[in-house]
């Protein structure tokens, strides 16, 4: 016969897993480059006390919560507090793209990989602080499929801020 | 040319042309409804258009279940919650909007709450919030114009919140837009040029920008076309009804082409600009359009050069060499507007908007922090937004 029932298609337990790595690293580089670049405090500065952004990835995860707490920026996995600021991935590809330096974000939000549900001037603020995050982390060859102007980092800073984040940081969250 | 993948949705029924106004009770009818609330706007109803209107339900079964025309010339919440109100209590089963921008999107607003049966419409906000189909809409535009018949995007002033709010889901979108050249025959000069101007933007914005895709290029060659022929046409001769019509038509196209590829720098910059200076909409984009263009110049130029063609003619577009045919768009697009300003006194410059220089800092801080930035080709920080608004001065 030519029925089935009880399809069951299975996990993407491969991209999800790096998905989950990404967020573990994109939070804890927020939380140590908010403390040591002038360009993402501002930015930070400028959003209130206690602001909470998700990164979600449809249906069920997983996340990445960061929070402003006392003036300095903190990843979670979990949060009591509803989110000022969601962003939604609609699957795991799109999150496998946009996490991996397969798409940049300007390329997802043409291409409605992600949905952004609350304030969209702090998710352009965000996204700046993204950009710098992202130029810290990767080479240029790199950035520059990823964003529309790589952001100008002394070269001294960008080399030692990165080395002291894969080395230390990544570990200390600070 | 094209991102690796693309949405378009428009599911608009246009009728457009010699009396389509009088088709609204039977498109009512295949709707099923029969009691629409007329939403609209103290300018509209002086303007003689809403006595129209009322004129295309003679000897019709379905009736005008209430008109409301308080509709300010900025949205808000407030507003919206009161018309619902009007609508329950007249057991209405649908909604026209006839009007401009403020009035569709209160239309798309009241929209949302009584068909969710909701009381806040704050609950409703941002991107994909409804998950059902709202209440029969149809949209009778009165200017040509913001295309907000054909999009699915609504912005309302929140007034206890002092923020702008945005409604972005195709739920929004209205069932039936109707372009009867009636409708916009009186618009003065001046306000047709601006919003001419508007819909030029929406076109070449959508055509330029990131999210641009072939079918939403499409319709914004076509409306580019149109544009250009019947714009100078129409300012010079608002009884001109074939202009009027296809002006409206044109402005249509243009609302489905950005609906479906965002815009860029030139409505971030003009929505800053609205909000610091209060420069109307239509005119802030005329002022910003060939300085955005110039700015964008140096990623989007070939892109920008195909644009000559519907504009400026075959002719044109054949005599000018590839390289140089982006400037001189720029330069056409900088002629119509002089023309527009020599016959309707349209502003070519901030400075003649009532802009002034102390406000250019704000509006560049309001400016990088719009969405619309985002979709631009080139990324806009402080320092580049003062350039493009100094040179706009």
């Amino acid at each position: 016969m030519g029925i089935k029932t009880s399809v069951d298609p299975g996990s993407k337990w491969f991209k999800k897993i790096t998905a989950k790595v990404v967020l573990v690293i994109l939070g804890r580089a927020f939380q140590v480059l908010s403390r040591k670049d002038l360009s993402i405090a501002r930015e930070i500065d400028q959003w209130p006390e206690g602001f909470k952004m998700e990164l979600n990835i449809m249906p069920y995860g997983p996340n990445l919560i960061i929070e402003k707490n006392e003036g300095f920026i903190y990843a979670k996995n979990i949060s009591d507090k509803a989110p000022d600021l969601s962003v939604n991935f609609k699957n795991v590809e799109s999150a496998f793209m946009l996490l991996t330096p397969l798409m940049g974000v300007p390329q997802g939000f043409a291409e409605h990989r992600f949905v952004v549900i609350g304030d969209v001037a702090k998710a352009m603020s965000f996204t700046r602080c993204l950009n710098l995050i992202l130029a810290y982390l990767y080479p240029d060859f790199l950035c520059r499929n990823l964003m529309r102007n790589i952001p100008e980092i002394n070269f001294l800073n960008r080399m030692s801020r990165r080395a002291y984040f894969y080395s230390l940081g990544l570990i200390l969250g600070f | 040319m094209f991102g690796s993948y693309y949405e378009f949705y428009n599911s608009v029924k246009i009728i457009s042309g010699d009396k389509a106004l009088d088709n609204i009770p039977y498109e009512l009818g295949i709707l099923n409804v029969k009691r629409p609330l007329v939403i609209t706007d103290k300018g509209v109803e002086s303007a003689g258009l809403i006595k129209i209107f009322i004129n295309a339900f003679k000897d019709a079964k379905e009736e005008i279940g209430a008109i409301y025309s308080d509709v300010p010339p900025d949205s808000s919440n407030r507003v919206v919650n009161r018309i619902a109100e009007v609508f329950n209590e007249n057991n209405c089963d649908s909604i026209i909007a006839v009007g401009g921008g403020s009035p569709i999107d209160t239309g798309k607003g009241v929209n949302i709450l009584v068909s969710e049966g909701a009381s806040d419409l704050m609950d409703f906000a941002g991107a994909d919030r409804l998950v059902k189909p709202l209440k029969p809409f149809i949209v009778v535009p009165t200017t040509a114009g913001t295309g907000s018949e054909a999009t699915s995007v609504a912005v309302i002033y929140n007034e206890e919140e002092k923020v702008k709010m945005e409604f972005i889901s195709s739920y929004l979108l209205p069932n039936l837009a109707v372009i009867d050249p009636r409708m916009t025959e009186t618009m003065p000069p001046k306000i047709t040029a601006a919003t001419g101007m508007d819909a030029l933007t929406h076109s070449v914005e959508a055509y330029t920008c990131l999210q641009k895709n072939p079918v939403s290029d499409a319709y914004a060659f076509s409306a580019i076309k149109f544009i250009s022929e019947y714009l100078p046409r129409v300012v010079e001769n608002g009884k001109d009804k074939e202009a009027r019509l296809w002006m409206a038509n044109a402005a249509t196209m243009s609302g489905i082409a950005f609906s479906n590829s965002m815009v860029g720098a030139v409505h971030a910059l003009g929505h800053a600009t609205g909000a610091v200076a209060k420069v109307p909409h239509g005119v802030a984009m005329s002022i910003f359009l060939t300085h955005c263009l110039e700015y964008n110049l140096p990623k989007t130029g070939e892109i920008i050069g195909e644009l000559l063609l519907p504009f400026s003619g075959a002719d044109e577009y054949a005599k000018c060499p590839a390289e140089k045919r982006a400037e001189k768009l720029i330069e056409d697009i900088r002629y119509l507007q002089s023309k527009l300003q020599n016959i309707s006194g349209l502003p070519m410059k901030l400075s003649e908007a009532g802009v002034e220089e102390h406000q250019l800092g704000d509006i560049a801080n309001l400016a990088i922090n719009d969405g619309a930035l985002m979709m631009n080709p080139l990324d806009m920080t402080f320092d580049e937004a003062m350039v493009v608004l100094k040179k706009a001065f």
